[in-house]
């Protein structure tokens, strides 16, 4: 079984005040609009769009934190919806908005998360040697994340997203804060990870990491998918099969030129 | 449940590492205590025996000796030399140069044992001030003086003495020491017990969740597979254990400072009253208010989207537990009353009172014990349905 996001609908409550600064008289604003897609196992869907296009909505929705108005999205067959609970079990979620409490170290944390996630104490340990080493946090693992760079905080992030070794891993502008050299560990990691068979999405703004990370696009415009589908298939809509020709053309499209 | 454990140790573990948060929710609440106590105790101790030992300064114009004398056992006092008149001796107490002045009429004692009906009445004038210390316990100590005076000249022109007794009257005290001694500790503890438990609870309260959503770090703990009811069991059991280590802390100091505090003559609490069945009812008020008192402090963090927040939306929750915490302090006898054990708050200090004076029923007790829980379940039931909500959650 697959993840499968079906006809997803989410609308949010405008605040007097994000009304009067956007200008709007609207009390409701419609975030994602009849999203659909699906992404296999062995398979990295990249997710595209601009700033405010709904790609966040459309992944918070998938990892439970949020509830969509209509639709529903299916993890290996459960119900976010139905059975959040389960999905919970299965997928990892990485997004700046999830941060790590500063007072502790990664090795606290990763212990905590592998606790909360049920992991035995020494499937954890032996993990935690493997994803500590791999994205180089054993060498920081005793130290506050007060005290570490923003990439450091990102490593520690991903190593800990992983501790349950979930078979669908959702991450949201994965290598932000990184350097290039990490960044390339990650994207490395993930392809790693893709032949294991994990299904993965991925939203970032760096086309050059959908390229060459990614079986399948959805590029999401004002909530709602313009194109979905390989990334052959989806560079085919341009006669330079470009896909960032093809990002651009959809975004003026939808007159919004300025916001990508 | 097993994550409620993983939680409960996780916030253990954050606040009894950390040095800072140490330091103020556990080792300053009660060394402050103990030091404001013990300085009040000891300024108090020191103006008394301050009193005793300082030479006042008296002008006394014709004082017959017998006065002088009753007034040296109770006043250590200088008599001024020479002669002042009324105005410069009026100036002389408004600058607390003198700290009593006394005008007695020439032969004032001779005209008082001549006195016949419908004869004139000596005068006696008294300069003092009392906005000033000195002067005040002068004039304090010299009334004792003419109060006793007073009274065995009236006895003396009355024709038979015992005609100064209108009646005999004769007084038994059945007062137990006990009851006194209780009295004392049901007026202090309950207003005391009550504010601790509040301040520890909202020292620790709004960092653990008010603190988690500000800092984002509550998404991280949401999309594990923890169910909600877990969440938020695990975070009130540890506020509430770290609350009731808090409110350990600020006893502590009360207990400490209790001998300075205590050294102008009231005797200290005698704890030795108490059987152990009263305690244990009293560890179980607590308990079940800290409990009570966590669950609401989680129930406002939860709601607030900052620290800051959340603590402006408990102060009046704190103000009205401490007004019915000072209101009790006032003497006012435990109500027996069923339907006061239902409210909260009011129930547990109000049985509180009950167990320290020997005045409690077990059904009430029982009831406000089970209040408490009952209360308090609910709202554990409202936060892990707040946990659930994205709108208390992310949108607030």
């Amino acid at each position: 079984m697959d993840l499968e996001v079906r006809n997803l609908r989410k609308t949010f409550n405008l605040s007097r005040k994000q009304r009067r600064i956007e200008h709007t008289d609207e009390k409701r604003r419609v975030a994602v609009r009849g999203l659909s897609f699906e992404a296999k196992r062995g398979e990295i869907y990249g997710l595209l769009g601009p700033n405010g296009a709904g790609k966040t909505t459309t992944l918070r929705c998938i990892s439970t934190l949020i509830k969509p108005d209509e639709g529903d999205v299916f993890v290996d067959g459960k119900s976010v919806l139905k059975d959040s609970m389960g999905v919970r079990k299965n997928i990892a979620f990485l997004t700046n908005e999830l941060k790590l409490d500063d007072f502790f170290t990664p090795n606290y944390l990763y212990d905590y998360f592998s606790r909360l996630h049920g992991v035995d104490e020494k499937t954890a340990e032996k993990r935690k040697k493997e994803l500590f080493k791999r994205f180089g946090v054993d060498k920081f693992a005793e130290v506050k994340v007060a005290d570490l760079s923003s990439g450091m905080k990102q490593k520690t992030s991903i190593a800990i997203s992983l501790v349950h070794d979930p078979d669908f891993i959702i991450f949201d502008e994965p290598t932000n804060g990184l350097d290039v050299l990490t960044a390339k560990t990650v994207v490395d990691y993930l392809l790693e990870l893709k032949e294991s068979g994990k299904a993965i999405i991925v939203s970032t703004h760096i086309l050059s990491v959908v390229e060459k990370l990614c079986d399948k696009v959805g590029i999401i415009i004002d909530g709602e998918l313009k194109v979905s589908g390989t990334l052959q298939e989806v560079k085919a809509k341009d006669a330079k099969q470009d896909l960032e020709n093809v990002f651009f053309s959809l975004v003026e499209e939808s007159g919004g030129a300025d916001r990508a | 449940m097993r994550n409620m454990w993983v939680i409960f140790k996780k916030e253990l573990f954050r606040v009894l590492t950390d040095k800072r948060l140490v330091l103020t929710v556990f080792i300053l609440p009660g060394l402050s205590i103990f030091l404001i106590y013990s300085i009040m105790g000891e300024v108090i101790g020191r103006q008394m025996t301050e009193d005793e030992i300082y030479t006042h300064t008296v002008y006394a114009k014709n004082m017959p000796e017998s006065i002088k004398h009753s007034l040296e056992e109770r006043l250590t006092f200088e008599l001024m030399e020479g002669e002042y008149d009324k105005d410069t001796l009026e100036e002389m107490v408004r600058e607390e140069e003198v700290e009593l002045a006394l005008f007695f009429e020439e032969d004032f004692e001779d005209k008082i044992e001549a006195y016949q009906a419908g004869s004139p009445i000596p005068e006696l004038i008294v300069y003092y001030n009392q906005g000033h210390q000195h002067s005040s316990t002068a004039y304090n100590q010299f009334m004792g003086v003419m109060n006793a005076y007073h009274e065995s000249i009236i006895r003396d022109r009355l024709a038979d003495p015992d005609d100064y007794h209108p009646y005999l009257m004769t007084s038994e005290n059945f007062l137990d020491e006990r009851t006194v001694a209780a009295r004392g500790i049901a007026m202090l503890m309950p207003m005391l017990v009550i504010i601790f438990l509040f301040v520890g609870a909202m020292s620790i309260g709004p960092d653990a969740i008010a603190g988690e959503k500000e800092r984002g770090t509550i998404a991280s703990l949401l999309v594990t597979p923890t169910k909600r009811r877990d969440i938020a069991l695990g975070k009130v059991s540890s506020i509430a254990v770290l609350s009731f280590l808090s409110a350990i802390s600020s006893f502590a100091g009360i207990l400490l400072s209790l001998p300075r505090l205590m050294q102008f003559g009231e005797e200290m609490p005698d704890m030795g009253i108490y059987r152990i069945v009263d305690f244990v009812a009293v560890f179980a008020v607590l308990l079940t208010t800290v409990i009570f008192i966590v669950s609401l402090i989680s129930i406002i963090s939860t709601y607030s989207k900052t620290i800051k927040e959340a603590n402006a939306m408990i102060m009046p929750f704190y103000f009205i537990a401490m007004i019915i915490g000072i209101l009790n302090s006032f003497g006012a006898e435990p109500n027996q009353s069923l339907w006061v054990h239902f409210f909260p708050i009011y129930a547990p200090i109000n049985a509180l009172s009950g167990i320290l004076m020997f005045e409690y029923s077990v059904i009430n007790l029982v009831i406000t014990l089970l209040m408490n829980l009952v209360y308090s379940g609910l709202m554990v039931y409202a936060l892990n349905k707040m946990f659930d909500s994205e709108k208390v959650m992310f949108t607030r």
